[in-house]
């Protein structure tokens, strides 16, 4: 009916003539034949994977995403490598010399009542006197007395008759044995063959041998020791023990300040001895062990970045720290990107007055102002002294809900550009349902910009987390977060002096933002169809 | 494979009527906000008292100026717009007496077709779920059978099989214009709304769009209304042709009478601007002056008269009637009018003029 039309005046009019076939450029008419420019011959590309091509082409990005992957390797992986647990307390042992015996050489006579017997100390002044005189007997209080010399420094004081009173002398003889009195008898021999240089002698049918060092022993059983010198313990709880004694004393007629002796137990302590001239004592230190929490620790081989004010490891902080740091930053972009996004697109695509309302609350959220806010509710929290677990839920929620606002925004001003487009009008033509239409149509093409939004929001959440943390309000103590660990740093001196407590964490902070930025900054390049690199 | 699916679109059904779209007095007027809190301070008269009827398996051309009104007729006529007044029949049924969901299933038998290409089509989707969408959703053929249903539908608009997994971002602008008649196709429409369907592409692909849309018509019986500013374009396409100007139909006949002898004085202006590749040929344009009018302040009286060559007293005055000249040809302009008419006119005109002195 329209070929009978005869007025032709355009171009359209000789193409139309020709045969259809012709015209169209991609019928398929049977013929295999294609041209080197064909469709089949390029390799068909999704919008997702022309955006992850050119994701992969910028450089810096690649590298912000190679930080981030560290990152979470390092956060998530490193916990689980590393030996400590995050709330790990460390010790160190230092040694205090503490005052442990006293050692006095002995240059007087000493006096030792024999059993049953009177032997007063008036007696025995003047057994002194009568030896400074060198006479052998000496009268008081018209008693007769005689001394006599047993050997070097050993006397035995006898009445006229001939009865021994007692002895004086100048050797010590310690018993070795805890709680062990050593009998008057016994003391005489033994100082008797200690002067005498004898090797063995018997009292009361036992036998004792004496050696050259003054130990005295029964059967193989070590009785006592004898020696000039008198060792007291300084805590009377202590008992010291003949071998320590004797190497003591050896050590101080070697003239050494210094000695290591191991006791009964196999613990090796060092001694030091000190000669205090004004009482002619001297004083034996023993170097104690005491435990205490290793902290501020400068970095070593167990602890590669030190130990923080706790005595905890800081490695093993900062990697627990960046897992808190990192999920608070996604949770909360999370709450935030889904609360946004429902209300966004929600005031999007349904306008009008749901569109009004929403938007107002959007700007009343936006005149809250968060940080005093976040401020309060943590001192109240405080008060309520709310379990730190908690508290870490309450931070993520409130920041989460805080932060919705500005994702709502944006994502209601992408539908509203959508819903205008023709393509929306093609399905309301086309009587798709809504819902379909929402999450085919609409929100695909939001997803790019919540990507990007939503990448670039983490980072700043982790500074905003960081910065609660900092003032003591985000998370707390026995959790770590990058934040707190910097909150260690509160005074010049521990920033002066251990650098390694700050910047480690100070530098994963920096390096996880920027390379959320980075990949947000590539994103939007990425999803820009403008872009053609 | 390629299995045939005749639509029975074409072949009119015992009962139905011959006309497949009624329009009538149909108006769309958006309101013009303003002051502090959003009051309505004026309307634009969009679309303003038009009426026509599209016989099935015909087109009809609506051609007129930018911002005449021609893309709003076409989008309240599929109900893309609430109307303001008038009424729309679709096979005898009115498409805004429709409830959502009843409208939901009677959109698949009037589709559209877009202006621009690139951005009609979801530029994340496949074009298999593109074209397929709208096919699953209102179960047009099986599941199982929609693959071989989409390849063919494809292929009769010059498309290939192939194509289905690529993305609109892929294709050039002609092949975008034919996934959205595809989609448009695979609906199995009755009707297709033409909205100036060319008019972005160039001049060698629009020749081929046009004769995609014939061969489809021939093939399928559908009914166009198809949307343009080349009046080229709408003569070798249309079989009737409707001229609107600011919101109102002037003129409607069929192309072959309209093209020939145009009685409004604004479809001769329109027509004579038509180029003519012959430049020996010299063009009698009949120049219109100054722009066209504001829809929000229309003129008084026949709205062309501030720019009509053979504007008389009464146009000023008098909003002329739309009125049958010849058998099928309509026109709304004082010259048409019979004695009867122009008294009626005369009369209107005086009164007018009296109030306005007062």
């Amino acid at each position: 009916m329209k070929d009978n039309r005869n007025q032709p005046f355009n171009q359209q009019y000789e193409l139309k003539n020709a045969p259809p076939s012709a015209e169209l450029e991609n019928t398929p008419d049977g013929g295999e034949e294609y041209s080197l420019n064909d469709d089949r011959r390029v390799k068909v590309l999704s919008p997702g994977a022309m955006v992850a091509k050119r994701f992969f082409r910028n450089r810096i990005a690649v590298l912000g995403l190679v930080i981030l992957s560290f990152m979470f390797l390092f956060s998530f992986v490193g916990g689980l490598i590393m030996p400590y647990a995050e709330d790990q307390l460390f010790y160190r042992t230092e040694y205090q010399n503490k005052e442990y015996a006293g050692v006095v050489k002995n240059d007087e006579l000493r006096f030792e009542t024999a059993d049953g017997q009177s032997f007063d100390s008036a007696a025995q002044a003047y057994t002194v006197l009568a030896l400074q005189q060198n006479k052998d007997s000496f009268e008081f209080l018209g008693v007769e007395y005689k001394i006599v010399t047993e050997g070097e420094d050993l006397y035995r004081i006898t009445d006229a008759a001939g009865t021994t009173l007692g002895i004086a002398f100048k050797d010590v003889v310690a018993s070795s044995v805890e709680g062990q009195n050593i009998s008057f008898d016994l003391r005489l021999s033994a100082l008797k063959a200690s002067a005498n240089g004898d090797a063995s002698f018997t009292v009361d049918g036992v036998s004792y041998e004496l050696d050259e060092n003054g130990v005295l022993t029964s059967g193989g059983d070590e009785i006592a020791f004898i020696s000039r010198y008198v060792v007291n313990p300084i805590m009377s709880d202590v008992f010291l023990s003949r071998d320590f004694k004797e190497q003591l004393i050896v050590s101080l007629e070697e003239g050494h300040d210094a000695f290591k002796f191991t006791d009964a137990d196999g613990t090796e302590s060092e001694y030091k001895i000190n000669y205090r001239a004004d009482v002619k004592t001297w004083s034996v230190m023993k170097a104690t062990e005491t435990r205490t929490y290793d902290t501020y620790a400068s970095p070593n081989r167990k602890h590669w970045l030190g130990t923080d004010r706790n005595g905890m490891d800081m490695l093993t902080r900062l990697m627990y720290g960046g897992r808190v740091s990192l999920l608070i930053g996604f949770i909360v972009e999370l709450i935030a990107s889904v609360l946004g996004m429902i209300m966004g697109g929600v005031a999007g695509y349904f306008g009008k007055w749901v569109d009004n309302l929403i938007m107002r609350i959007v700007d009343i959220f936006y005149c809250i102002p968060s940080l005093p806010i976040i401020i309060i509710l943590g001192a109240a929290m405080d008060a309520l002294s709310v379990p730190p677990k908690l508290r870490m839920i309450y931070l993520m929620l409130i920041l989460g809900f805080l932060g919705w606002p500005s994702m709502a925004r944006l994502i209601r001003g992408q539908i509203l550009s959508l819903r205008e487009q023709e393509f929306m009008v093609a399905t309301e033509a086309g009587g798709i349902n809504v819902s379909r239409r929402i999450f085919k149509h609409l929100v695909p093409n939001v997803i790019p910009q919540m990507i990007v939004s939503v990448s670039m929001g983490i980072g700043s959440t982790i500074i905003t987390e960081a910065t609660l943390s900092f003032l003591g309000l985000g998370v707390k103590f026995p959790f770590a977060s990058w934040g707190n660990i910097i909150n260690d740093v509160n005074n010049t001196y521990v920033l002066t002096n251990f650098w390694f407590i700050w910047i480690p964490a100070g530098l994963l902070i920096l390096l996880t933002v920027l390379a959320f930025n980075l990949i947000g900054d590539g994103l939007r390049d990425a999803f820009d169809p403008k872009m053609k690199r | 494979m390629t299995t045939e699916y005749n639509t029975t679109a074409g072949v009119p059904a015992a009962g139905k009527s011959e006309d497949i779209l009624v329009v009538n007095n149909l108006k769309k007027y958006f309101p013009i906000k303003g002051g502090i809190f959003g009051r309505q301070v004026g309307t634009v008269k969009a679309v303003d008292d038009v009426s026509f009827r599209i016989k099935r398996g015909t087109t009809m051309g609506l051609v007129g100026e930018s911002g005449c009104g021609k893309s709003t007729v076409g989008r309240t006529i599929l109900r893309l717009n609430d109307k303001t007044a008038g009424e729309v029949l679709f096979d005898g049924v009115d498409i805004f007496a429709l409830s959502r969901e009843k409208l939901r299933r009677m959109r698949p038998k009037l589709q559209i077709i877009f202006q621009d290409p690139y951005s009609s089509l979801s530029p994340r989707l496949p074009i298999r779920e593109i074209i397929g969408e709208g096919v699953r959703e209102h179960g047009i053929v099986p599941n199982a059978e929609l693959d071989d249903y989409l390849s063919d539908i494809m292929k009769k608009c010059g498309l290939q099989e192939f194509h289905k997994d690529r993305y609109p971002h892929e294709f050039s602008g002609g092949q975008r214009q034919r996934i959205c008649i595809a989609r448009a196709l695979a609906m199995n429409p009755e009707f297709i709304l033409c909205d100036e369907p060319v008019s972005a592409l160039d001049v060698s692909i629009q020749a081929q769009i046009i004769n995609l849309l014939n061969d489809l018509q021939n093939q399928f019986g559908l009914t166009y209304l198809f949307i343009s500013h080349d009046l080229s374009v709408v003569e070798h396409i249309s079989d009737t042709v409707g001229v609107m100007y600011l919101g109102s139909l002037v003129e409607y006949a069929e192309t072959t009478k309209i093209f020939d002898k145009p009685l409004h004085p604004y479809t001769q202006a329109l027509f004579s601007a038509i180029p003519v590749p012959d430049p020996n040929y010299k063009m009698n344009r009949i120049v219109l002056e100054g722009s066209i009018p504001s829809p929000a302040n229309p003129p008084s009286g026949c709205k062309f008269h501030t720019r009509c060559q053979n504007c008389m007293e009464v146009c000023k005055y008098v909003s002329p009637e739309w009125i049958e000249v010849e058998n099928g040809h309509f026109c709304a302009c004082h010259l048409h009018n019979n004695a009867e008419q122009n008294a009626a006119a005369q009369e209107t005109m005086e009164k007018a003029k009296a109030d306005g002195k007062k």
